[in-house]
């Protein structure tokens, strides 16, 4: 399996190598390339950062650059680390920019003014609540879920039977680690049946568990759980910081150019499967249908754009945060308002597909 | 020069100083982070704590349906996992290493076992537990009292092995005791210096276990809100709970010591 990979991993060096296609040297302003840190972690609209590593386009040490990065002229440092880890280096400062969720960069954000400047995917059935003799709701009521408390995974739980014109309050939600709690289905153990927890452990669970069912899933509720990429507004008023925000905008969708063209589309899955949980091909292929990547600019764009997702998921989303003592006080959300604590920024999506290359 | 004593008033005030010390480092620490970014709860102020400590001791609920604050329910799972998991542990291993180091029949049966047991953290062994104990209390204290267990047991039977010695025993034999009475009279109070001392050594491992499976199951608990909060970087609140953790080790620490000096006040080291 490893030697596939490898050899996968290879062909789509290959192919990259003679698509012809490689971005030109746009001899950007000269001297040394200012250095910028990016934490991420495995997920797999996230991995696409480790795979542009491996391809070449970035390099994840400090003092080399990769393709893009010298093209844009700054140094890029990838920092690959669990994801707790990363919301912490972003937190403390020692990440500029990180890959996080709409829900839990709120609690971040009221600690370090922070600038959304574009989703990489949002959660369609990524997020499921997979259950063992348990048929329908009704069965449920009463009955304890386990997954991750204050995550979107409890968020999802929620909404999901709100939506559906159901109390929360009548399904018990109890807090275990997503893997601990997979693990714990996969015991059989009588005290629980039901959990709701994200990919890997979602399709997972549903393989390796005996007449497991998924409930329900974030298909019910497209574009709430948005996974994105976050600079700290103070990194952003660096020199270069412009620089480094489109090379990891031109890294995603370059890769995501990659998983379009049918020649290199396995080899990139494979490459990501390897950074999210060790997935081959077949599963990945499913996971991408249940994780929507936003693969252009101007899809990234609708949705921060879009009315739906200023008026309603992101109050909704901010009261969840707040009546789960997830964040103190309100963090204050905006589009296109520098003064909030949690800025979405269509400047750079829109730059971006206008062509204009900022200084 | 090097032992000399010092004096009693001089050991208090550098004890003192010492922690005093720290606080003030802690202070610079905090004052300069701020500087960074004044929004900062990585390395809290002395005020964010003010504000964590009120949060932790709000009740919580509603009007109809009040709860207890997070401080009252974190601690009492917590103590109560952690004291029921420990005695249990403990307990077991008294009689255990007891066995052990009386007859040689079940040393050979179970030293190997149980040292290979030892070195093994009960934390990753999860699965076992979820399998054999569940997901709720009975877990949390399976896993501290086998995690206290096997090392406790092993360094029981260790210490009989060095310190009691054979002379000892034929001599309560020649006496004419028997085994109950050798083991009790013999054995126990040779060893039981040895034993409170072990325990000592066992609670920061206890607590250690219990903390890593509270952060990985349950609602509630210390080692699941320094999770929790640390995710959101409410460090102001996790930094009071390790406060809290290294006060009851200490006050543990010392309570033993002075069980130690009034059970066995002839032994002196």
């Amino acid at each position: 399996m490893k030697i596939l990979g490898w050899t996968c991993t290879l062909m789509f060096l290959l192919s990259v190598g003679c698509s012809g296609d490689k971005p030109t040297t746009a001899g950007k302003t000269g001297g040394p390339a200012p250095k910028f840190t990016l934490a991420w972690s495995e997920y797999p609209s996230w991995s696409v950062f480790g795979v542009a590593d491996e391809l070449g386009l970035l390099n994840k040490d400090a003092g080399k650059q990769g393709e893009l990065e010298k093209k844009w002229n700054v140094d890029v440092v990838l920092k690959g680390v669990d994801y707790d880890t990363c919301i912490q280096l972003y937190g403390t400062g020692e990440a500029d920019a990180v890959c996080i969720t709409n829900m839990d960069v709120l609690g971040s954000a009221t600690s370090r003014n922070s600038v959304a400047i574009f989703p990489t995917s949002t959660s369609v059935g990524g997020d499921a609540c997979v259950t063992v003799g348990i048929d329908n709701l009704e069965a449920l009521k009463g009955k304890k879920t386990y997954g991750l408390a204050k995550s979107v995974s409890q968020y999802a739980f929620e909404r999901i039977l709100t939506a559906r014109n159901l109390n929360p309050k009548e399904f018990p939600f109890e807090s275990m680690d997503p893997q601990a709690a997979a693990t714990a289905l996969q015991t059989g153990n009588d005290s629980i049946k039901s959990i709701m927890v994200w990919n890997p452990f979602v399709m997972d669970t549903l393989k390796k568990v005996q007449g497991s069912k998924r409930l329900f899933d974030s298909s019910e509720i497209p574009e709430e759980i948005i996974d994105m990429v976050v600079i700290g507004k103070d990194s952003l008023g660096k020199d270069g910081s412009k620089r480094f925000a489109q090379c990891l905008m031109e890294t995603f969708y370059t890769i995501n150019k990659r998983m379009e063209n049918p020649e290199t589309r396995d080899a990139t899955l494979v490459a990501l499967g390897a950074k999210f949980s060790n997935l081959q091909l077949e599963e990945m292929k499913q996971v991408v249908t249940q994780t929507k990547f936003y693969t252009t600019p101007a899809e990234g764009l609708a949705l921060y754009k879009s009315d739906k997702f200023k008026n309603t998921t992101m109050p909704a989303v901010v009261k969840f945060c707040v009546e789960n003592q997830i964040v103190e006080g309100k963090a204050t959300v905006g589009f296109d308002k520098a003064d909030s604590q949690l800025n979405f920024d269509t400047g750079l999506l829109q730059g971006l597909i206008d062509g204009v290359e900022s200084k | 020069m090097i032992r000399r004593p010092i004096p009693r008033w001089l050991a208090i005030a550098l004890g003192v100083g010492g922690v005093v010390l720290l606080l003030t480092a802690y202070s610079i620490l905090s004052a300069r982070q701020t500087r960074k970014n004044e929004n900062q709860r990585v390395i809290p102020g002395w005020q964010t704590f003010k504000e964590g400590a009120a949060r932790l001791v709000r009740p919580q609920g509603s009007a109809e349906d009040p709860q207890p604050s997070m401080l009252a329910t974190d601690l009492k799972a917590t103590y109560w996992r952690l004291f029921l998991g420990f005695f249990t542990g403990v307990a077991l291993s008294i009689v255990m290493g007891i066995a052990m180091g009386a007859y040689r029949f079940i040393e050979a049966l179970l030293a190997p076992v149980m040292s290979f047991l030892a070195k093994i953290p009960p934390t990753a062994m999860l699965p076992i537990y979820f399998v054999l104990v569940g997901t709720d209390q009975k877990m949390f204290t399976a896993m501290v009292a086998l995690g206290v267990f096997f090392n406790m047991a092993q360094s029981i039977y260790q210490a009989i092995a060095g310190e009691v010695k054979t002379v000892s025993i034929d001599k309560a034999y020649t006496l004419g005791a028997s085994d109950p009475e050798i083991i009790y009279e013999v054995i126990w109070k040779q060893i039981l210096p040895s034993v409170l001392d072990n325990l000592r050594l066992q609670i920061g491992p206890a607590m250690i276990f219990l903390l890593a499976a509270e952060m990985l199951v349950g609602g509630e608990g210390m080692g699941f809100r320094i999770r929790m909060e640390s995710r959101v970087l409410n460090m102001s609140v996790v930094y009071i709970y390790l406060t809290i953790l290294g006060l009851t080790g200490l006050m543990a620490d010392y309570g033993l010591l002075w069980l130690r000096r009034w059970l066995c006040p002839w032994c002196v080291r």
